[in-house]
């Protein structure tokens, strides 16, 4: 009981945000510097927990001093302990990365606004770090009223876009919070190890899989996978830049976790494959997916847009890696969580920068853009490139295992839809490209300045911008020592290798 | 679309409905629910936490980090309405002065906002003339549901009650007179900046005395080690430590609806109200 950092990740944070949104009142000036230390803090002891597991195995933490089934526990194995620090740092470098925009933007709710942004890191660090199936719900909550309010911040139809997820996410959250209580109703227990020992006679009852289903769709719903994605594009498009760079890669992806999370430590995968069976039909839903979000993604005039559908569609990938029923495909899946953060914090943020010089995103004003802001641009084309799947950028890799994955469990249309997208995403990017390289910028809406001047963004902006970008070549040139120390080991053994 | 959702609601009601064919008969004494967790909190809460009633017990002892995030949950409510609602450089619009001798009323429009004089009063634009009745009676009550809400906090050890329902309460106390009254009134005795100060400090209290617990040598919300600086035993001290908790969120609900309510009745503006 002596080794605190697995509370002391949230409980900072948690914290920081109740200090920032006091400091509004007293000194606003202190706010932001409070905020970087919240989250700075954050990122630093998930790192500090990541390598602690990393050499000594999992950490367990009951919090009030009463334990596990009784009380709630922590329990941070690799799977979580990885995404903790993909959350946390991405997190704390879009803070720093977003602090001009966000300045223009909230001038005089700053503290407010740093407030809501820790409680969302709180939320997503809260629900990756549990071992308790209730208190998953709690911080779920945490995180989604926060980023409903963020998103509402954005402007033009920003607030009613905001209502609309406001309605999915709560139905979202009721559909898991219902197969929650018929958990508890079956086994008594909300502790994640605790249920999944106490399901094992239970697997043949009805109201187990109707608990399952039930967490599933809710989960579906707040990962937008594909039925229920139809709140992510407009909230994500008219979130203010700050806002998507944040939510748009973290939520999804932690959803995804969550996924992943009960499919393995709660009901196990011989519930999951053997006994409801259900791996060939996940799979073919997330074949729609990734076709639907793809075509969608085709029809696409705004740069922001475009990238909420290639989320939707990315969603896909893993949601149908995870259910292939092998250790190539769960591997793809988890490994693509990571991936696609980093790739899709790349995009909104390469994206915000553009908006913080041109305001505006629509994919005709982006016309010469290569010439006016050549690093940025250099950013999105290494983020472009990523999530085609080029060597030796992180994309390939990730879509190499799942596409292993498919061949292995003999499911072609998952491979196909895997290369489909991708050649979508080869038209999708190089169409950007083009417009940005060879459009010509005296015929677009120009805002005062010739064409020929370079107004590329501040360097506190770029900077992040770039280190995530190298980023993106750094986790495919590690991808094989990666998925040997992390991931490999907590493949469950139940899964085909 | 209209049908499609009635029959999207429908299959999932009857998928529950048929579920609880496998569920444990109602009240069964063997039913997993009543077997596995809850013998423990039934019968040991009074000896571990000496909190004589048991919801208070789980929900601010052995469940309390939930209780924490339940209480953000409620600030993160308050910070979103202020972020989204809250306006802050707005145009002076048209307003009402009264002269207070003559009863002649003013109706300024634009400007600059006067200053405070003792022969003018501001009036809301539906002002209705003072109501002795009303006035007086709201004013004698609020200190009475002040002098109960606090008892419903203090209360929660021993009865229904306890920090959630002690902050509305003690909220409702500062609503009514901005109701019976105006907002300016409310937020005259109230203002503002302690308003939304009092908000995070109630929360900060409840993860503070958690933090305590870490510097005092145990785990996070253990309140076993407050005992070394509140000088009673083990046993009391997480009574006392959930007496503490419970004091931060009803500071914490208060301060929400209040800030609710007065965001939402000016649209923002916490001029005029209701």
């Amino acid at each position: 009981m002596n080794d605190h950092t697995p509370a002391l990740l949230i409980i900072l944070p948690l914290l920081f945000a109740f200090m920032v949104s006091g400091m509004a009142w007293i000194k606003k000036s202190l706010c932001y510097p409070l905020a970087v230390a919240g989250s700075g803090l954050c990122a630093f002891f998930s790192i500090r927990v990541f390598t602690h597991v990393l050499r000594h195995g999992t950490m367990q933490y009951s919090l009030g001093g009463w334990e596990a089934p009784w009380g709630i526990g922590y329990h941070v194995d690799l799977l979580n302990g990885v995404v903790l620090v993909a959350v946390s740092v991405l997190a704390f470098i879009n803070m720093i990365a977003t602090r001009k925009a966000a300045a223009i933007q909230f001038p005089e709710k700053e503290g407010a606004f740093y407030a809501l942004y820790l409680l969302f890191i709180v939320g997503l660090v809260g629900i990756v770090a549990t071992g308790d199936l209730f208190n998953l719900y709690v911080l779920l909550e945490v995180a989604s009223l926060t980023s409903y309010a963020l998103i509402a911040l954005g402007e033009g139809r920003a607030p009613l876009s905001s209502l609309n997820y406001l309605y999915m996410g709560t139905i979202g959250g009721c559909f898991y919070l219902l197969g929650v209580g018929y958990l508890y109703i079956m086994t008594g227990s909300l502790n994640m190890a605790d249920v999944a020992s106490l399901l094992r006679p239970l697997y043949e009852s009805g109201a187990i899989w109707v608990a399952f289903t039930f967490c599933m769709v809710g989960i579906g719903v707040k990962m937008a996978f594909f039925p229920l994605h139809v709140w992510l594009p407009n909230a994500y498009t008219y979130a203010p830049s700050a806002v998507s760079s944040l939510i748009a890669p973290l939520m999804t992806k932690v959803m995804v976790y969550v996924m992943i999370r009960l499919m393995i430590s709660v009901f196990c995968v011989d519930f999951a494959f053997s006994v409801l069976d259900l791996g060939s039909a996940m799979v073919w839903l997330s074949i729609l997916a990734i076709v639907m979000g793809a075509a969608l993604a085709l029809a696409q005039k705004n740069l922001k847009r475009l990238f909420c559908y290639i989320i939707v569609s990315e969603i896909g990938y893993m949601v149908g890696g995870a259910w292939l029923g092998n250790a190539a495909g769960m591997t793809g899946a988890i490994l693509h969580i990571l991936n696609d953060a980093l790739m899709t914090i790349c995009l909104f943020l390469a994206a915000g920068t553009i908006h913080y010089r041109i305001n505006n995103l629509d994919l005709d004003h982006l016309q010469g853009l290569f010439g006016r802001m050549p690093v940025t641009m250099a950013c999105l084309v290494a983020a472009g490139l990523s999530i085609i799947g080029v060597p030796p950028t992180c994309g390939f890799f990730s879509k190499w295992y799942l596409i292993t994955g498919a061949l292995q469990a003999g499911q072609y249309g998952f491979m196909a839809a895997l290369l489909f997208s991708s050649l979508v995403n080869v038209i999708l990017f190089f169409r950007v490209f083009e417009i940005g390289y060879y459009g010509d910028p005296g015929h677009g809406h120009m805002h005062g300045s010739s064409p020929e001047t370079r107004t590329e963004a501040p360097a506190a902006m770029l900077a992040p911008l770039l280190i995530l970008s190298a980023g993106l070549v750094v986790m495919g040139v590690f991808t094989g020592s990666i998925v040997a120390a992390v991931i490999d080991p907590i493949i469950p053994a139940g899964l085909a290798r | 679309m209209k049908t499609a959702g009635i029959i999207i609601v429908l299959l999932a009601g009857a998928l529950l409905l048929y579920a609880t064919r496998d569920f444990p008969p109602w009240g069964a004494l063997d039913s997993p629910a009543s077997t596995h967790v809850s013998p423990r909190y039934l019968q040991k809460a009074m000896e571990e936490t000496a909190v004589p009633n048991v919801v208070t017990a789980v929900l601010a002892d052995y469940r309390g980090f939930d209780t924490m995030f339940e209480t953000t949950v409620i600030f993160c409510a308050g910070i979103g309405c202020f972020i989204l609602l809250r306006v802050f450089r707005q145009r002076p619009g048209d307003r009402y002065y009264r002269h207070i001798a003559t009863e002649i009323t003013l109706h300024i429009k634009g400007g600059r906002i006067p200053k405070k004089s003792s022969e003018f009063e501001r009036i809301d634009a539906l002002w209705t003339p003072y109501d002795l009745i009303i006035k007086t009676v709201c004013r004698i009550l609020v200190p009475f549901i002040q002098l109960f809400a606090l008892y419903v906090i203090a209360h929660g050890h021993h009865s229904p009650g306890g920090g959630f329902q002690g902050g509305v309460i003690l909220g409702a106390s500062v609503i009514l007179l901005a109701i019976s009254h105006n907002m300016r009134t409310a937020i005259d005795r109230f203002s503002e900046k302690t308003n939304n100060l009092l908000m995070a400090i109630g929360v900060f209290i409840y993860t503070g005395i958690g933090t305590v617990c870490i510097l005092l040598g145990a785990g996070f919300l253990d309140y076993r080690s407050l005992s070394a600086v509140l000088f009673v035993d083990k046993i009391m001290a997480r009574s006392h430590g959930i007496f503490g908790v419970e004091i931060g969120v009803g500071i914490t609900v208060m301060a929400v609806m209040i800030s609710i309510y007065n965001n939402l009745a000016s649209a923002g503006k916490q001029d005029e109200g209701l």
